[in-house]
């Protein structure tokens, strides 16, 4: 009972305090919207780029053609050991005979050029698929190493490290931009919060004075933050649900590699966590604020 | 109980306004603070609630050391200690009902809010056609009424009124002092910071006279001079 008359009070002062300041409130909810859709936006992108990644080292091969000289013993060795490191997903020996049935059901119009070759030109390979793109380049360069066995090493590297390049930099491009919204939005709330202490200084003398305590005085205001960064993370939320499902199918038609997430589940986290940081931002930058210029 | 020990108070802007005073008031007691415009009445008040802290010598409410107190107990403190300010220190944004409300809310009290506290305080001081009233409705007197029914809801074991009477009349500062008297008689410890010679004459009570920061008399029946 007691409980609920606090929360009463508290909310009600707090909506008192932001409709009082309504010009104020409205600023920083805005604010605090595109920084939440900023932070969520990138979060969408990054998630897209790791699954890019992902999904490229899957079908990313790396394929080692082997010297027709090479002992059997040894390759079967290789690909033996091939087959415990780490990142590498299955290891497959075509032989020749095999290469050679490839190429002609792939080719099945130029069966004649065979025909009037002695011996089979085709060299039995291993090929890679690899879990972990990153581990391609030293894979590629150890085996190029092994010239008694393999005579060339075919990577697809190009793609694949362009896109962990890219992601990398949008990782840090995202977490700088973040951090000086996140730092903009936080100075929002504080001023907004700042002139709410303000204009209820004489509330707070009083209520100093009759002896509330300190956290009785500073809850409406943290309230406020916490219902700035709420709405504002509200509004956030409501445009990433829609945004992404308009945006998704769009993207997805137009570049079909590019694995976009189209699960409610990740969405509906992304919303849950936005909410989150909404949250506690406002919280946050109002306790501090009410803090440092009320010292109660 | 009220125990001031050689308390000297100089404010940040080197103002010397308390000069060595001791004194003690008894649990119970009725006592006014006299003395000349500046002499350090209210800075004796504002000492008491902790609204002020003292440059040397120390101050008792109860058994609280108010000079050693804790940042998180000055709230304990402030809640037996009633101050009625001299300048009223009321909301303009509040009714006469809702300012009185608001410190209840503000202690935690929500409890009081609905159970006929708050008109039967505001029927003691005469307000009860004024409670949906703004201060700046109200003539001085009710606004003072105001304040001491803010300072009466609250209930507390020590009354401290400053200058209670300055705005009223003859009539109506005397109904606030029989008001006064009333609760001191049900137990409430009053001091009474004041220039109103007449009712200090009148009521010949404990006075402790203050002048340029020192007691310079303390009787225990006086008159406004001595
Ligand atoms: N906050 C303050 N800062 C600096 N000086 C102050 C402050 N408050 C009071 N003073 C000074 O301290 C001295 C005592 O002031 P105080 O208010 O205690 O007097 P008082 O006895 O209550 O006077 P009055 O009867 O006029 O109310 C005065 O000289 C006053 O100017
Ligand atoms: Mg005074």
């Amino acid at each position: 009972m007691a409980r609920l008359h606090v929360a009463r009070y508290l909310l009600g002062s707090a909506l008192t305090g932001l409709w009082r300041n309504r010009t104020m409130t409205g600023g920083a909810i805005v604010t605090t919207a595109i920084m939440l859709i900023t932070l969520a936006g990138f979060l969408a992108i990054n998630d897209t780029l790791n699954q890019m990644v992902t999904a490229l080292g899957r079908k990313s091969n790396l394929i080692a053609y082997v010297r027709d000289e090479a002992r059997p013993t040894q390759v079967t060795a290789i690909i033996d050991d091939l087959r415990t490191r780490p990142g590498v997903g299955e290891v497959q020996f075509v032989s020749k005979e095999d290469a050679l049935a490839i190429f002609e059901s792939r080719f099945v119009d130029q069966r004649d050029i065979l025909d009037v070759l002695q011996s089979n030109p085709l060299p039995a390979s291993v090929e890679l698929r690899l879990n972990d793109p990153s581990v391609v380049p030293d894979l590629a360069q150890e085996l190029q190493t092994m010239t008694t066995v393999f005579d060339d090493v075919v990577v697809p590297l190009d793609v694949v490290e362009e896109v962990i390049g890219i992601s990398n930099l949008a990782r840090v491009a995202g977490s700088v931009i973040i951090i000086a919204l996140t730092g903009v939005t936080l100075f929002v709330i504080v001023n907004t919060i700042r002139i709410a202490v303000f204009a209820r200084r004489q509330e707070i003398e009083i209520m100093k004075l009759v002896g509330a305590t300190d956290w009785f005085v500073r809850g409406p205001f943290v309230a406020e933050g916490a219902i700035i960064g709420g709405i504002g993370a509200g509004i956030a939320a409501i445009a990433l649900v829609v945004l992404y499902a308009q945006a998704a199918p769009v993207v997805t038609r137009i570049v079909s590699f590019l694995p976009v997430s189209t699960d409610t589940d990740f969405v509906r986290n992304l919303a849950v966590f936005t909410l989150l940081v909404g949250l506690i931002v406002g919280s946050l930058g109002s306790y501090f604020s009410v803090r440092r210029y009320l010292s109660v | 109980m009220i125990v001031l020990e050689d308390v000297h108070k100089v404010y940040p802007n080197g103002t010397q306004a308390l000069n060595g005073v001791s004194l003690e008031i008894p649990e119970r007691d009725f006592a006014f603070l006299v003395g000349p415009s500046g002499a350090g009445k209210t800075t004796i008040i504002r000492l008491i609630n902790r609204d002020e802290t003292v440059t040397t010598g120390s101050v008792f409410v109860e058994a609280t050391d108010v000079t050693r107190l804790r940042r998180r107990d000055v709230p304990q403190l402030r809640r037996r200690v009633g101050v009625i300010y001299q300048d009223y220190k009321l909301l303009p944004s509040l009714t006469v009902r809702q300012n009185v409300e608001f410190v209840l809310k503000a202690t935690n009290e929500f409890d009081h809010l609905s159970d006929g506290l708050v008109e039967e305080t505001l029927a003691t001081v005469g307000l009860t056609r004024r409670t949906n009233h703004y201060p700046h409705q109200l003539s001085g007197g009710e606004q003072q009424r105001t304040a001491i029914a803010r300072a009466l809801v609250r209930r507390c074991p020590i009354l401290v009124a400053d200058e209670p009477t300055g705005n009223l009349d003859q009539e109506s500062g005397w109904e606030t002092i029989q008001l006064l008297v009333q609760l001191n008689a049900r137990g409430t410890t009053v001091v009474i910071a004041t220039h109103n010679r007449t009712l200090v004459d009148t009521m010949r009570r404990r006075v402790i006279e203050i002048e340029r920061g020192r007691v310079v008399r303390d009787e225990p029946e006086g008159g406004y001079y001595g």
